[in-house]
């Protein structure tokens, strides 16, 4: 029973995870060709037509702002962050390298909290002053919220990696 | 408040050995210069927020996506076999088939990693078959890699041209003269080296054959030869920005690589999709906190000291040309080439300024530098791509890599640092300055 129960969570792990990978394929793949066609759309419209779309640039903000966040999530959740490792090289057994990512993304989640604290000092900021776009009135708070949103699921992702790697050290599945 | 700036570099790269991602990199140094220096973050944010949204920086994303793209439709594979038409059967032929090859995906993606990505599933196989050392020809496609972001359009110039404000499409040109020059050095160090190996040569072919040959791959390649036509012609013939002309490279491949050359199918060009803009997120975060933290040294004057410190030591413009062709060598070494360029440029460009150094000539001088960084270890993601790409070890790539950066890009970097004009002179005939 505990087997089967296992197996059942181990489903649901995966299954999450596929559903997740193909949930940020489509929505960053939709992001990134809006920006495409909205940029393309000013290309014909500014230069063939030559009756240029007014607040076409302020709108591909949003997608673009979301875009920039979204992928860095996405990062995060696969752990695909820009990094030096120059440690890592040096060690050899499995377990060293675990504890070294273990201290990583504890200074990883200090140092993001603080910046997430900032992050909602910007986003009260922003919702405080609620400024528009210059054409479309469009307000800007549905942009810059994305950072603080971006910044909380980035900490949720690296807590994950962080507990994994724990749980990997404390099962002695490393050596 | 040049002590609390160092102290809060020497954070960073503390934190960069931990193997700490690189925008909490950032943030460790803003943590410094906050609690430490007091320098205050209100605001700051705020700045670095909307600095994102620049249009000029909608660029990276875009060409990016075209990088990517490239790779997965089957545009990179036409573009190789048409180089390969041509000398392919002479003796190192393939080795100048991967620089060449480079140089053309570079017109494309502005970016270091798409020629490995792109070429090296390819052509590695293909050297290692032929009888060229796996290493050797992992390492020689890695470093002809960096192209990427020497021939125009270059993602770090966008970066350099925009922290810099100075004209992105002369900083552009101002690279594209050392990166035919490293381009040209790659293909003869390669001939050179091929001499010692036991390849195994195609027939000779005779003229007529060759003409055909040619003429169809040639054909094939006919619609990704466009590209770099489009993109480069639709920026210096002054008819797009080149954000725009990313956005119609994007477009254009997108119905090339599904009908033309087959490659994009729909589950493909999604994972296309995720892929370019995962590395689009991780690089745009890391920009805004390495800007933030360069800002608040602009803030706090810390140019203005760093050039008067220098300037205590000595005042002679080659030791200073030396000197900073090393740090930024040493920066290439631990930091990829946006963080270098975003936290150096405004650091250094005063002292540029007081050397009497073009900032042209300075993109130039930063741009052949940083690249180099990517395939210099520690930090080296474009030679660990590549090696994994080989499926050979980093260790044994590192050897023919660094013999390849020694005697093909090194003496390029030295000149452009001592001759401006390998940098101005395209920028002064486009009228530049």
């Amino acid at each position: 029973m505990i087997v089967g129960i296992t197996l059942h969570y181990v489903n649901l792990q995966c299954d999450w995870g596929v559903n997740m990978e193909k949930f940020a394929g489509y929505i960053l793949t939709g992001l990134i060709c809006c920006i495409a066609l909205g940029q393309f759309v000013q290309v014909v419209t500014r230069y063939v037509l030559e009756i240029p779309v007014m607040g076409l640039e302020e709108t591909l903000v949003y997608p673009t702002m979301w875009l920039y966040i979204l992928g860095a999530v996405n990062a995060s959740r696969e752990d695909t962050h820009i990094k030096a490792n120059v440690l890592e090289i040096f060690l050899s057994t499995e377990r060293a390298q675990t504890i070294l990512a273990i201290i990583g993304e504890v200074i990883s989640l200090i140092i993001g909290i603080w910046l997430l604290t900032w992050a909602w000092d910007f986003t009260q900021y922003s919702f405080r002053i609620w400024k528009e776009s210059p054409t479309l009135y469009i307000p800007t708070f549905y942009s810059d919220l994305a950072l603080c949103v971006g910044m909380i699921l980035m900490m949720i992702y690296t807590s994950v990696h962080l507990i994994r790697h724990c749980r990997d050290l404390t099962q002695e599945t490393v050596k | 408040m040049i002590e609390i700036a160092l102290l809060a570099i020497l954070v960073l790269v503390i934190t960069l050995t931990l193997g700490v991602a690189l925008p909490w990199c950032f943030g460790a140094a803003l943590m410094v210069m906050y609690f430490v220096g007091d320098v205050t973050m209100k605001g700051m944010v705020l700045w670095g927020f909307q600095q994102l949204a620049t249009p000029t920086l909608l660029a990276i994303p875009l060409f990016v996506l075209a990088g990517t793209l490239m790779s997965a439709s089957g545009i990179a594979a036409a573009l190789l076999n048409f180089v390969n038409s041509f000398i392919g059967h002479v003796r190192g032929g393939l080795g100048v088939v991967a620089a060449v090859s480079c140089a053309i995906i570079g017109a494309i993606s502005g970016s270091g990693l798409t020629g490995i990505a792109a070429i090296g599933p390819l052509l590695i196989p293909e050297m290692d078959k032929r009888g060229y050392p796996r290493e050797y020809a992992t390492a020689l496609i890695a470093n002809s890699s960096i192209l990427g972001l020497l021939i125009p359009p270059s993602l770090s110039m966008i970066l350099f041209g925009w922290v810099t404000e100075t004209s992105i499409l002369a900083c552009f040109l101002a690279t594209l003269g050392p990166g035919l020059l490293i381009m040209v050095n790659f293909s003869v160090v390669n001939l050179w080296l091929s001499r010692k190996f036991d390849l195994i040569l195609d027939e000779k072919p005779t003229f007529p054959q060759l003409t055909k040959n040619v003429t169809k791959t040639g054909i094939h390649a006919f619609p990704a030869l466009l590209m770099p036509v489009m993109i480069l012609g639709g920026i210096y013939g002054g008819i797009m920005t080149p954000t725009e002309s990313a956005a119609l490279a994007v477009i254009y491949s997108i119905p090339v690589g599904f009908f033309i050359y087959r490659g994009l199918k729909w589950p493909t060009f999604i994972e296309a999709g995720r892929e370019a803009s995962t590395a689009v997120g991780s690089i745009m975060v890391m920009i805004l906190f390495s800007m933030i933290f360069g800002q608040m040294l602009v803030y706090e004057g810390v140019p203005q000291d760093l050039v008067s410190a220098i300037f205590g030591i000595t005042e002679n413009k080659i030791v200073l040309l030396i000197f900073i062709n090393i740090l930024l060598f040493l920066v290439g070494m631990i930091v990829n080439d946006a963080t270098a360029i975003i936290l150096i440029a405004p650091l250094l460009l005063p002292l540029m300024n007081a050397l009497g150094i073009n900032p042209i000539h300075f993109a130039a001088i930063m741009g052949v530098n940083t690249a180099m960084g990517g395939v210099t270890p520690p930090y080296a993601s474009i030679l660990y791509l590549g090696a994994r790409i080989g499926n050979v070890k980093v260790t044994k790539v590192i050897p023919p890599a660094m013999l390849l950066m020694l005697t093909g890009y090194l003496p390029v970097v030295i000149l452009t640092s001592l001759w401006p004009d390998l940098a101005l002179f395209l920028p002064r005939l486009f009228g530049y300055f």
